[in-house]
């Protein structure tokens, strides 16, 4: 356990490095961005870049940062001025992760019964309407789908604002579609695994016993099943910060994505290095926590 | 998985230019950056991938007739005469034919006379991209800028035709020798904390532009600035260390920032409690999501119609389209998609008022004159003549762009040139051209003369999915006369590097040769540093010279309208056309100008603009 939590402060202190050294490398500097087309001389650019502490050797700028980061202060945006960095990632964190919980919970509760029971009901109308539907919501691309949801619900019955959200009316669109997908994909998991458990010996000796098929699904197959689903669960949650680009673009919700891509087109260094460190420190601890999970479900698993 | 799909084409959907306004100076490189990434934006349903360049925003003030709200029983304190002495030596007149006139006739408005203005309402804009900043440095980007223009107000500002207004001044006046100017402003004049305006808040928003402490961003703008003189409580001197013709355009950027608070604040801290004292103060500004300004009731011109100006941050331009539809939005800062566009203009016009003006950067091949093939100015001009540019504008651009007859736009009234030398679709023209001088069809059916053979590479941006076709036409155009033009494509940084080290033959991008601020220096002159053309003439050099070393409007027109002739005269490079600006409104905004050349310029009259629910 401690050797696991070791490896993971290794990785994200090169995840950290890295990202540094590659914004390092990229071209172009953020007050050429933050300057534009204004009329600007060398000599303003450079007082510009040495305000911001930019004309210093990278080295030197990033044990500032790191050292300013495990004081816990994430420092200043260069574009957004007069608000701390660490106030604007919890305010996009706390829309992101509100907006895809939600559409974790209801894709999780519908997608693993579907799957599990087109599984079970194998070649039935329900597993092929299933089957359908889950490849259909993987194939459909979310903006598309985001767009045409907004034509209908917006443009065409009035029913939904278009975007933003303030109000409960404003979830039902960006939900919908982050939702579709991610009940597809689970669904289409869920059905595949238990696919295979229901294959595997242990669940003919249950029949054999003379144990009802509910009783069988329920008891032995299910819970071998929902490992992989854990997995990808777990997975999802670690994306959570890093956002749905797509959906809170269209919808315009100011979550964690567009607050990232948003960063990386204007070069704001504190703000990316900041999203990619916590990025990279969730996803660490989320692999941590779905092994734990995996302990639990299966005690065949042990951390060693 | 998933997120790693849906991260890319979110790159793609917000790639937009972070526009930053430029003070009327040259060169908008937005035209330029903006398309590199149409062709990865339309892949994937994207965004604003093909509409113009948003001009860069030149401000203005209400030349503004309306009286307050309550009709007329409110006094308006509509911008003082300007105190002019000399005719000559004052700037006043710099955009147009108004003078130093002031209360000019009420501009004509799109609302039918008769109708009365109504108290209340919110009006709401849209942008693609976060306010990042609240402060006047940072004002650059038209989204930001629609927001810090109506909290904050500058001395003096160019109207919807790009004509100086005065503002906060009451007057101003340059000295005979255009090495001091005097500003005077409004008497009672106060901020949203009820503090009030003195000459002491101008001379600390020059100084802290000048003050190298700061690092401002336009602090050149203010680089010949020698000493700022406090005269008394409402009149300020600005000594000049030399002449400098802009600097009464750039000085509409200068947007006053109260002392008390900013003094405080610095630049840094200051976005969250922007204080200024225009229309409409600071009530919630939420950078990525939207911003709300309500509405100053102790306005110094009178108190605004509306209760609230409201822009929201819709990145995706079909959603920003949907949302004008259904009313969830009354007008877009950022414009939208260019079928959305039509589908206004044609089908929606019952319900919205679109205005149309041509933008300021022309779209334009530029013509390395030093390659063997491109040197004669006869084969210039019958490119010109060979290019079929009215078919183009109607089949590519739907129209909605005007021809240019040089590097000056139309929508610069006061400047543009009209009578130049024009060059309408002739290609048999073109080939007489070809004919007298010596060049004649080779085998291959290009034209040749003592070894030159009329081929050159056309490099247009990567995935630049507007310009490519244009460039297609075009080539298609050439071929016909017997001028072969190859196309290639190459990342914009790598062109604007290439062609200025003359690397390459020619190019296809848009940029900015003069607005309201016509100097060209950078563009025309043989050492200008953005001489795509690499364009050598003396007499182009004395005449840009000559255009800043006066202040004298009426001097100045003259030059730059000579420029233009020679740039026709001498078909520096092969201009096109001006992409136009499409402002649309919900009709039931009303008081709006009926017509803006200068579509920024609209923004700052919102406080005499009211809402008809009805």
């Amino acid at each position: 356990m401690i050797r696991r939590l070791l490896q993971g402060i290794v990785v994200i202190f090169f995840v950290s490095i890295a990202t540094f050294g590659i914004l390092q490398l990229a071209p172009g500097s953020p007050i050429d961005v933050m300057v534009g087309e204004a009329q600007v001389t060398q000599e303003q650019i450079a007082l510009i870049e040495a305000k911001w502490g930019l004309d210093k050797p990278w080295y030197v700028q990033y044990f500032r940062w790191m050292g300013n980061m495990l004081k816990g202060d994430f420092g200043q945006s260069i574009v957004r001025t007069g608000v701390p960095v660490s106030t604007m990632l919890r305010d996009a964190a706390s829309v992101t992760i509100r907006l895809n919980l939600i559409a974790l919970v209801i894709s999780t509760a519908i997608a693993v019964p579907v799957g599990i029971i087109a599984a079970v009901k194998r070649n039935s109308l329900f597993d092929y309407v299933a089957s359908i539907g889950s490849t259909i919501g993987i194939a459909l691309p979310s903006f598309w789908i985001s767009l045409m949801l907004i034509i209908l619900f917006s443009l065409k019955l009035g029913w939904l604002p278009a975007s933003g959200s303030q109000s409960w009316k404003n979830y039902i669109m960006p939900v919908m579609v982050l939702a579709l997908q991610e009940t597809a994909l689970v669904a289409r998991l869920a059905r595949g695994s238990t696919l295979e458990i229901l294959r595997q010996d242990f669940v003919t000796t249950a029949r054999s016993k003379g144990l009802m098929e509910r009783v069988v699904v329920s008891r032995h197959v299910v819970r071998n099943a929902m490992l992989p689903v854990v997995t990808v669960i777990g997975l999802r949650l670690a994306f959570l910060m890093s956002g749905t680009i797509i959906v809170e673009t269209i919808f315009a919700w100011p979550g964690v994505g567009r607050l990232f891509i948003d960063s990386i087109f204007r070069l704001d260094y504190q703000v990316i290095q900041a999203i990619v460190l916590l990025s990279s420190i969730i996803v660490v601890v989320m692999n941590i926590l779905t092994d734990l999970a995996y302990a639990y479900i299966d005690p065949r698993i042990r951390v060693r | 998985m998933l997120d790693s799909m849906s991260r890319i084409s979110g790159i793609m959907n917000l790639v937009q230019p972070v526009t930053r306004r430029q003070f009327l100076k040259r060169a908008t490189a937005i035209g330029v950056s903006v398309p590199a990434f149409a062709s990865l934006l339309a892949a994937c349903g994207g965004d604003d991938d093909d509409e113009p360049t948003p001009v860069p925003p030149t401000p203005t003030q209400g030349s503004v007739p309306t009286p307050g709200p309550s009709g007329g029983a409110t006094p308006t304190s509509a911008p003082e005469p300007t105190a002019t002495t000399a005719a000559a030596a004052t700037p006043t007149s710099g955009g147009g034919a108004a003078p130093t006139a002031t209360t000019a006739a009420p501009a004509p408005t799109a609302t039918p006379a008769g109708e009365q203005p109504v108290m209340g309402g919110v009006l709401v804009t849209q942008g693609h991209q976060e306010i990042a900043s609240l402060h006047p440095d940072d004002a650059g980007p038209y989204v930001h800028y629609v927001i810090v223009r109506n909290i904050h107000e500058p001395l003096v500002d160019l109207d919807i035709d790009y004509a100086f207004i005065p503002v906060l001044a009451a007057s101003y006046e340059a000295a005979e020798d255009a090495l001091s100017y005097t500003f005077t402003i409004h008497d009672g004049i106060t901020f949203h904390d009820g503090e009030p305006l003195t000459s002491a808040d101008i001379k600390y928003n020059f100084d802290w532009y000048r003050d190298p402490a700061n690092a401002a961003v336009l602090a050149t703008d203010y680089a010949n600035v020698a000493d700022v003189v406090i005269e008394d409580e409402l009149t300020v001197t600005v000594k000049m260390s030399a002449i400098d013709a802009a600097f009464l355009a750039n000085v509409t950027g200068l947007l006053i920032v109260p002392e008390h608070i900013h003094s405080v604040t610095g630049k840094d801290n200051y976005s969250p409690q922007a204080t200024g004292t225009g229309p409409f103060k600071l009530k919630e500004w939420k950078a990525a999501e939207y911003t709300t300004l309500s509405k100053y009731v102790d306005y110094w011109q009178g108190e605004p119609y509306l209760d609230e100006f409201r822009e929201d941050i819709i990145p995706e331009g079909s959603v920003r389209a949907v949302r004008l539809e259904t009313g969830e939005a009354d007008n877009s800062v950022w414009p939208l998609q260019a079928q959305d566009n039509l589908r206004f203009i044609n089908e929606l016009s019952d319900q919205f008022d679109v205005n149309r003006a041509p933008g300021t950067a022309v779209n334009h091949f530029p013509l390395n004159n030093e390659k063997p093939a491109l040197a004669d100015k006869v084969v210039r001009q019958a490119m010109l003549y060979a290019t079929d540019r009215d078919s183009l504008i109607n089949d590519l651009e739907k129209g909605l762009s005007v021809k240019a007859h040089s590097g000056y736009s139309p929508a610069v009234q006061f400047y543009y040139n009209d009578d130049v030398k024009k060059y309408d679709y002739d290609p048999e023209m073109a080939k007489k051209l070809l004919d007298d001088a010596g060049y004649v069809p080779g085998s291959d059916g290009i034209r040749e003369k003592d070894g030159v053979r009329l081929s050159f590479t056309c490099t247009v941006i990567t995935g630049d999915q507007r310009r490519r076709p244009e460039a297609e036409v075009v080539q298609q155009n050439l071929l016909a006369v017997g001028i072969d033009m190859q196309i290639q494509e190459a990342p914009v940084a790598t062109i604007l590097e290439q062609l200025m080290a003359g690397e390459m033959d020619a190019s296809l991008f848009n940029w900015t040769y003069g607005t309201s601020e016509p100097d060209c220096r950078s563009v025309f002159r043989s050492d200008g540093a953005r001489n795509f053309s690499h364009y050598k003439n003396p007499v182009m050099d004395e005449l840009v010279d000559a255009g800043v070393a006066t202040i004298v409007p009426e001097e100045r027109q003259q030059i730059y309208k000579d420029i233009q002739a020679l740039t026709a005269e001498d078909a520096i490079f092969l201009y096109v056309q001006f992409w136009e600006d499409i402002q649309i409104w919900n009709k039931r905004i009303k008081g709006r100008p009926a017509q803006a050349n200068n579509p920024a310029a609209v923004y700052p009259l919102i406080w005499t603009f009211w809402k008809d629910e009805s």
